[in-house]
C-alpha cells in the first residue's frame, strides 16, 4: 500500500484456548517488539517464586511475526526450570489494522488481516497426555546448566552430562 | 492466502566484513576480519511421512506437496517441520491442511531447540586469525497432522 500509514492494530479477542484451566493463570503475551530479556524476567521470577509459593502454570501467546519469539520463550523457560509439561495450541487470529492516508486525502481504510498464532502452556503440574499437543518434559533437565541468566545465543559450547533427572 | 513478508532477520548475513564479538562483560572488536558461514543443521531422520519446510520453495507447492502425502499417499498421519524463520509458514500449511479438510484432520504441535553451529573461517590468509565455530539456538516446531482415531 503506497501513501498509506498505519496508524492503530486491533486484535480480535478469542476463546482461551485450554480448557478447564485454573485461574490465576499468567499470561504473556509476546509481541514482535518484545525483548526476550525483559520477558523472560517476568516470568521466571514468577514461576521460581519469591516470597509467594510461584505460579504453577504461565501461557505464552503470540501471533504473526512474534510466533518465532513466543517459542523461543516457552523453550528458555523449560531449560531453566527443569520438568515443564508443555500444551501447545495453534490457530488463525484475525487482526484488524487501520491504515490512514498520509497525503491528506483523510481516507481510511481497515484490512482485516489473518495471521497463525500459537498458545504455549507451560506447568508444572501434570496436563493430560492424550490431548494433542501435548509435549512431557525432557527427562535431561536443566539444572546442569548455567542459571544466571544465559542468552539463548552463547557463545561457548556445553556439553550435558548423561544422567536421568527425576522429575516428580 | 498472502503470507507477510518478514523483511528483518534477527540472524548474522552469509558473509560479514566486520564482526562484533559480544560477551556479557564487554564489547569487543575483532582484530581479524571473519567470513560467517552456517553449516547446515544436523542431518534429521526423515520417514515418508516428515515433510520439512523452507522459505526457498514456493508456499502453495510445499502445500500441495502435504495434501497429496495425505491424499494420496494413504498415511493417516504426517509431520510438517518448521526451523526458525520457516516455523511460520509450518504453521500456515497446517492450519491450511486442516481448513481444507473441513475439520476432519487435527493438530498437534511440539516444539524443540535445535543447535546451529556457525564456521568463522578469517578472511585474509595472512592474519593472524584461527577458524572459529560459534553456536546458537534456533527454535523448531514439529506439527502433527492426523485424522483422528474414530471412537
Amino acid at each position: 500500500q503506497e501513501g498509506f500509514k498505519k496508524v492503530g492494530r486491533v486484535e480480535e479477542d478469542s476463546p482461551c484456548p485450554f480448557p478447564g484451566l485454573a485461574s490465576g493463570v499468567l499470561e504473556m503475551r509476546v509481541k514482535e517488539g518484545s525483548k526476550i530479556r525483559n520477558l523472560m524476567g517476568f516470568a521466571m521470577a514468577r514461576m521460581q517464586g519469591g516470597i509467594v509459593a510461584g505460579l504453577r502454570q504461565v501461557i505464552f501467546t503470540g501471533s504473526g511475526r512474534a510466533v518465532t519469539k513466543t517459542i523461543t520463550c516457552a523453550e528458555i523457560m523449560k531449560r531453566k526450570v527443569g520438568c515443564l509439561h508443555q500444551m501447545t495450541k495453534l490457530r488463525y487470529k484475525v487482526v484488524k489494522e487501520v491504515w490512514e492516508s498520509n497525503q491528506g486525502a483523510a481516507s481510511e481504510m481497515t484490512v482485516h488481516r489473518t495471521v497463525p498464532s500459537i498458545s504455549i502452556l507451560l506447568s508444572k503440574d501434570p496436563l493430560d497426555p492424550q490431548e494433542p499437543g501435548y509435549q512431557p518434559p525432557e527427562a535431561l533437565s536443566a539444572l546442569w546448566e548455567d542459571r544466571a541468566g544465559t542468552e539463548p545465543s552463547a557463545q561457548t559450547t556445553y556439553k550435558r552430562p548423561l544422567g536421568q533427572l527425576p522429575c516428580s | 492466502m498472502t503470507e507477510p513478508r518478514n523483511p528483518g532477520m534477527s540472524s548474522v548475513p552469509q558473509s560479514n566484513p566486520s564482526h562484533t564479538e559480544s560477551s556479557s562483560q564487554a564489547v569487543e572488536m575483532d582484530p581479524v576480519e571473519y567470513t560467517l558461514r552456517k553449516r547446515l543443521p544436523r542431518k534429521l531422520p526423515k520417514r515418508r511421512n516428515d515433510v520439512y519446510v523452507n522459505m526457498k520453495t514456493d508456499f502453495r507447492a510445499q502445500l500441495a506437496r502435504c495434501q497429496k502425502l495425505l491424499d494420496g499417499g494413504g498415511h493417516r498421519e504426517i509431520c510438517v517441520h518448521g526451523l526458525g524463520l520457516a516455523i511460520n509458514r509450518a504453521i500456515n500449511i497446517a492450519l491450511q491442511l486442516q481448513a481444507s479438510s473441513q475439520g476432519a484432520l487435527q493438530l498437534a504441535a511440539n516444539t524443540s531447540t535445535v543447535e546451529l553451529i556457525d564456521d568463522l573461517e578469517p578472511e585474509d590468509p595472512d592474519e593472524a586469525g584461527e577458524p572459529m565455530t560459534r553456536t546458537r539456538n534456533n527454535s523448531a516446531i514439529h506439527i502433527k497432522v492426523f485424522y483422528p482415531d474414530p471412537q
